[in-house]
C-alpha cells in the first residue's frame, strides 16, 4: 500500500450522503412549484419542475455511481459534509432563479440562495411585488429549511444519518458552546426540535392569517420570521406595509425563535419553569433587549424620530429584536440620523440570540462568558492570587470551554475585519464595509450605505458577492466547522 | 430501552459505546465533564452530575429508566446509587462491586430487597473465565449452556485442521455434529454462508453438542492438554480470586513485584506459592522455570507487558497463555499474536449488561461479549416471532445466526429446516450492534 501525503477521507460516503440530501431538497422544490401552479405562473412552475428533476437526477446518479466501500464517518467526513452540503444546496437551490429568468447571472443567484439558506436575508432582487409568487415563496422556504438546519432535518426524518457520524454532524451544525441534547438518541432530539419549529410555524401563520394578511404573505413572512431570516414579499418591507398587530406577532415570534429551543422544549413540554428562572443566558437576552430598545427609544425621542411615542416604542422594540435575533426586517433608514442607532444595531448583531435557536450572530451565551471572564480578569489585576471561575446557570464553567469561547470571539472579530478590509479594497466605504461584513457574518442581512435598501447588494462587485456568500456560510456554521477545512492538518499528514 | 450508566470510567465508557450501537437510549452520568466529553460524538446523552444525588438522578430520569448500571470506581457508591434509582422507579439495577462476599448466594435476597437486582464483580467473572480457559486449553473461547449440553467454542485453526480449505457446504457429512457460526479473519468477523471457505489462521466459532466435542477437537487438529502447573504474573484482585478458585486443584505460583501485596496474598491463598519479583524480568522467569508450566497467566497492570510476556512464555515452551488486556485497541492485536485467551474486564462487564438487557429474568439468559460479536443464550417465549416459521424462512439478517438449541434437556444443532418451539433454549451468535434485533425476534 503506498503512503499518501493526504489524510484519508472517505469521500464516497460524503458524496453518498450529499446525494440523499439533494433528493430531500428536490422534494422541497415541489412546494413552490405547487404555489406557482396555483398562481398560474406556468414558466416558473416549469422551472421548479426542471430544477427538481435536475436535482433528483444528480442525486440519483450520485447514489448510483458512487458506491462507498466503507461506511465509517469520522470527524473529517462529518465536518466536510456539514460544510459542503450548504454549497451543494445553494448550487442546486439557485436553479429556479436562473431557469425562470428572475436572476440572470450565476453570481447573483448563488448569493441570493446562500443568503436564503443561511437565513441572512440579503438580497439582490428588487420589485418583490412583481416577482412570481413561486420565486418569492422559494426564497422564504429556503430560509425556513436553513433556519433549523439541513442536517437536523435529515436526522429527524431519515434514519440513515442516525449513526455515530450523525452525532458529530449534529454537533457541528447546531449552534452553541456545548450541545445539550433533549433525548438520548440524536434522532429523537432532532425530532423534538423540529416539532417546536413546526408548531411555531403553524401558530404564527395562523395568527397572521387571522389578521388581514393574505395567506401567501402570511406563509412567507412566517417562514422568514421563525427562521430569523428576514426575506420580505414587498419592497416596502414589513414595517411600512404591515399593521401594528402584524408587527407585534412578528416581534413575539422573532423573540421566541431567538431563545434556545431546548429551553423552550423544557418549559413548554416538560413544564420546567425553573429552567427559565435559573437560565442566566435567557435573563441576559431579555435584559439586553430591554436595555438596547430603551436606548434607541430615548435617542429617537431626542432626535424627534417618528410620529408618536407609540410608534417610537414599537419601532425601537421591533428593530432591537430584529437585530439581536439577526432577522433583519428593515424598517427605518437610520444613517440619516447619524450613526448611533446603526452602531447599536451592529452591536446587537454581534451579540446574536441564544445558542440553540435559529438566530445568528456570535450568540449571547458567548458574550456572557466573555463579560464574566473579563470581570474576573480585572478582579485578578488587583487580587493577583485570587482563583476565580466563570459561573453560568449557577455552575462554574470548565476553563477549556472559557478558552474556546474567547478563541471563538477573537476569530469572529478577525473574520469580520478581514472581510471588511477586502470590501474596502473593492471600493466600499469604510463604515459600510464594516457594517456589511458584520451583518453578513451574523446572518443578519441589513445593509448600510451602498448596501442599504432592497436589492442594493446587486450593485456590489462580483468578487464581493462570492466573498460575502462565503462569509454567510462561515457565520451560519459558527466558524470552526468551515474554517477547519482551511487548515493544513485537515488535508495533509504531517 | 432506556439505560442509565452512572460512571464514565473505562467500563462505563465502553458500555455506553456498545449500547449506543445497539440502538438503545443511553444516558451517561458522571461528575467529571472532561470524561463525558469523550463521549460527545456518540449517539447518547451525557449529563454531568453525581450518581448518588437525588436531584441528578431525577434529571437523568431514573424514574422511567429500564436499566440502571452503576459502574463508578466505588463499590458502596454503586450500591447506594442503585438503591436510590430503584426507589425512584427504575425497573432494574446493576451495580459493580469489588468484594467477593457480596456475590455469595445467601446474600442475594438482601441486595434484591434493598433494590440492587444484579451485581457485577468483573474480577471474579474474569477469574471464572480463566478457570474455563484452564479446563479447555485447546479453545480461545468456551461458551456452554445448560450444563454443557450445547457448546460454542472459538478455535484458532492451523494447517493441520481437517476442516481447513473446505467450503462450508462441503462439510455436509459433519453437519450432524458441528456448525460453524462465525469466522474471525484478519480482525473482521463474518457470519459465513455455504460458499465460504475456512482458511488457515481463521478463528472459527463452532457449535456442537456434548457427545461430539471430542470429534470437534479432532477435526480442528487440536489435542487436549492436562493442566497441572499454572504460573500467574501479577497479584491483582483477579489473581487473588483465581487463586481461591484453583489453588487446591492445580499447582499455582504467583509472581508479584510488591512485597506488601505478596504478604497479603500469602495470607489469603495458603495453597499457592507466592514469589516476590518482577515477572517481566527474563532472569526470574527462567529461574522460576516458566517452561515447565502448562499455563502462563499474565495479569499485570499494563496490557503491553502482559502481551509481551505471554509471547515470551510461549517461546519458552508454555502450552497455553492467558493475558489480561484492558486497552480495547490492543485486544485485536493480542488475538493475532497467538495468545491463547484474552481477558478484558470491559467485555466481561458488557456480557453481564447484555444479559440484563436480553432478559428480565437473568437466570434464563446468558451472554458472552467478544470484541466484535456476542453469543447469547435465551429462552424462546410463547408466541414470539421465531416460532412461526422454519429457521430458513425467518429472514434472519446476515449479521446473526442461530447456533443451536436445547430442547427437553438435550442439545441439538440448528439448520434451515429446524423449527423453534416455545420453551426451547437457543444460542444465537450475532455481530456487534445487532443484539437489539434478537430482543425483537425473541421478545
Amino acid at each position: 500500500m503506498s503512503r499518501s501525503r493526504f489524510q484519508h477521507i472517505n469521500y464516497p460516503i460524503v458524496l453518498r450522503m450529499i446525494a440523499w440530501l439533494l433528493l430531500i431538497e428536490a422534494f422541497f422544490m415541489l412546494v413552490p412549484m405547487g404555489i406557482a401552479i396555483y398562481f398560474n405562473e406556468s414558466r416558473v412552475a416549469l422551472s421548479f419542475g426542471a430544477s427538481a428533476a435536475i436535482t433528483v437526477i444528480s442525486g440519483a446518479m450520485m447514489t448510483f455511481f458512487i458506491q462507498p466501500t466503507s461506511k465509517t464517518m469520522r470527524k473529517r467526513e462529518g465536518l466536510l459534509l456539514t460544510a459542503i452540503v450548504w454549497v451543494f444546496f445553494s448550487l442546486f437551490g439557485m436553479l429556479p432563479f436562473l431557469l425562470s429568468g428572475t436572476i440572470k447571472n450565476v453570481t447573483d443567484a448563488f448569493f441570493e440562495t446562500m443568503a436564503g439558506f443561511t437565513t441572512t436575508g440579503a438580497t439582490v432582487l428588487t420589485g418583490m411585488e412583481n416577482l412570481p409568487h413561486g420565486i418569492v415563496f422559494w426564497r422564504s422556504m429556503m430560509q425556513w429549511i436553513g433556519g433549523m438546519g439541513i442536517i437536523l432535518f435529515t436526522l429527524a426524518v431519515l434514519p440513515m444519518l442516525n449513526v455515530r457520524g450523525g452525532v458529530s454532524l449534529f454537533n457541528s451544525e447546531v449552534t452553541g458552546i456545548t450541545h445539550e441534547k433533549l433525548r438520548p438518541r440524536v434522532s429523537q432530539t432532532a425530532k423534538q426540535l423540529w416539532l417546536i419549529y413546526l408548531i411555531f410555524t403553524v401558530v404564527m401563520a395562523t395568527l397572521l392569517m387571522v389578521g388581514d394578511m393574505s395567506w401567501f404573505d402570511s406563509l412567507c413572512y412566517t417562514m422568514a420570521t421563525v427562521s430569523t431570516g428576514g426575506y420580505t414579499t414587498s419592497d416596502a418591507g414589513l414595517w411600512f406595509a404591515g399593521s401594528t398587530y402584524e408587527h407585534v406577532v412578528v416581534m413575539v415570534f422573532m423573540f421566541l425563535c431567538g431563545v434556545n429551543f431546548t429551553l423552550i422544549y423544557k418549559v413548554v413540554a416538560r413544564g420546567q419553569f425553573r429552567a427559565l428562572r435559573f437560565n442566566d443566558t435567557f435573563k441576559w437576552y431579555v435584559f439586553v433587549i430591554i436595555l438596547f430598545s430603551a436606548s434607541v427609544f430615548i435617542y429617537m425621542n431626542i432626535k424627534g424620530f417618528g410620529q408618536s411615542v407609540g410608534e417610537r416604542v414599537e419601532l425601537s422594540l421591533f428593530d432591537t429584536i430584529s437585530s439581536i435575533t439577526s432577522t433583519g426586517f428593515a424598517s427605518y433608514k437610520y444613517e440619516v440620523s447619524g450613526g448611533f442607532i446603526s452602531i447599536l444595531m451592529m452591536t446587537l448583531m454581534f451579540f446574536g440570540g441564544m445558542a440553540g435557536s435559529t438566530s445568528g450572530g456570535a450568540k449571547i451565551d458567548r458574550m456572557m462568558v466573555l463579560i464574566k471572564n473579563t470581570r474576573n480578569e480585572l478582579y485578578r489585576i488587583v487580587h493577583s492570587n485570587a482563583v476565580t471561575s466563570v459561573r453560568v446557570d449557577g455552575k462554574s464553567m470548565a476553563h477549556e470551554l472559557v478558552e474556546k469561547v474567547i478563541a471563538f470571539l477573537a476569530i469572529y472579530v478577525l473574520v469580520f475585519v478581514v472581510v471588511a478590509v477586502a470590501l474596502t479594497l473593492m471600493d466600499v466605504p469604510i463604515f459600510d464595509a464594516l457594517f456589511t461584513s458584520m451583518s453578513t457574518l451574523s446572518n443578519m442581512g441589513f445593509g448600510c450605505g451602498v448596501t442599504d435598501g432592497v436589492g442594493a447588494y446587486a450593485a456590489l462587485p462580483v468578487g464581493a458577492k462570492w466573498l460575502l456568500a462565503f462569509e454567510m456560510m462561515v457565520g451560519r456554521l459558527e466558524l470552526f466547522t468551515v474554517l477547519a477545512l482551511f487548515t493544513r492538518t485537515f488535508w495533509i499528514k504531517d | 430501552m432506556k439505560i442509565i450508566i452512572a460512571g464514565a470510567g473505562e467500563v462505563g465508557t465502553h458500555l455506553a459505546k456498545m449500547l449506543s450501537y445497539e440502538k438503545q437510549d443511553i444516558i451517561v452520568l458522571d461528575p467529571d465533564s472532561r470524561r463525558l466529553a469523550n463521549l460527545d460524538n456518540y449517539n447518547l446523552m451525557t449529563i454531568q452530575g453525581s450518581a448518588i444525588s437525588f436531584d441528578d438522578l431525577k434529571r437523568v430520569g431514573a424514574g422511567s429508566a429500564d436499566l440502571f448500571v452503576a459502574v463508578t470506581p466505588f463499590e458502596t457508591r454503586n450500591l447506594l446509587a442503585c438503591m436510590m434509582a430503584k426507589s425512584m422507579g427504575t425497573k432494574r439495577t446493576v451495580a459493580r462491586i469489588d468484594s467477593g462476599e457480596f456475590i455469595q448466594k445467601q446474600h442475594k435476597s438482601f441486595f434484591t430487597e434493598s433494590g440492587v437486582d444484579s451485581l457485577i464483580y468483573p474480577e471474579y467473572l474474569a477469574a471464572n473465565e480463566i478457570v474455563t480457559a484452564l479446563k479447555h486449553t485447546w479453545v480461545r473461547n468456551w461458551f456452554e449452556m445448560l450444563g454443557g449440553e450445547l457448546i460454542v467454542v472459538g478455535v484458532k485453526l492451523r494447517a493441520n485442521a481437517a476442516i481447513v480449505g473446505h467450503r462450508l457446504r462441503d462439510l455436509g457429512s459433519m453437519s450432524g455434529f458441528l456448525h460453524v457460526n462465525a469466522i474471525k479473519r484478519n480482525r473482521e468477523t463474518i457470519i459465513p454462508g455455504g460458499n465460504d471457505v475456512i482458511m488457515e489462521n481463521d478463528v472459527a466459532y463452532i457449535a456442537t453438542t456434548r457427545e461430539h466435542i471430542d470429534r470437534v477437537v479432532e477435526m480442528c487438529g487440536k489435542t487436549k492438554h492436562d493442566v497441572q502447573r499454572v504460573l500467574i504474573m501479577g497479584g491483582n484482585r483477579i489473581a487473588a480470586e483465581l487463586g481461591k478458585l484453583i489453588g487446591e486443584k492445580y499447582k499455582v505460583k504467583i509472581i508479584e513485584g510488591d512485597l506488601e501485596r505478596c504478604r497479603v496474598l500469602a495470607d489469603l491463598l495458603p495453597y499457592c506459592n507466592i514469589v516476590n519479583g518482577d515477572a517481566s524480568d527474563t532472569d526470574i522467569m527462567e529461574e522460576e522455570g516458566v517452561g515447565d508450566y502448562d499455563v502462563f497467566v499474565a495479569l499485570s497492570d499494563t496490557s503491553e507487558r502482559n502481551i509481551l510476556s505471554c509471547v515470551m512464555a510461549k517461546e519458552l515452551g508454555v502450552n497455553k497463555t492467558v493475558a489480561e488486556v484492558e486497552n480495547m485497541q490492543f485486544v485485536a492485536e493480542a488475538e493475532s499474536l497467538n495468545i491463547g485467551t484474552i481477558i478484558n474486564k470491559q467485555l466481561i462487564a458488557s456480557s453481564r449488561i447484555f444479559q440484563n438487557m436480553l432478559d428480565r429474568d437473568v437466570d434464563n439468559a446468558k451472554c458472552l461479549a467478544l470484541t466484535d460479536a456476542e453469543v447469547a443464550e435465551l429462552e424462546v417465549l410463547e408466541g414470539s416471532k421465531v416460532t412461526r416459521r422454519m429457521v430458513r424462512d425467518l429472514g434472519l439478517s446476515s449479521d446473526m445466526t442461530i447456533a443451536g438449541l436445547v430442547r427437553d434437556g438435550v442439545g441439538h444443532l440448528v439448520n434451515g429446516d429446524t423449527r423453534l418451539l416455545p420453551g426451547d433454549h437457543v444460542v444465537v451468535f450475532c455481530l456487534s450492534g445487532s443484539i437489539h434485533k434478537i430482543e425483537k425476534l425473541f421478545g
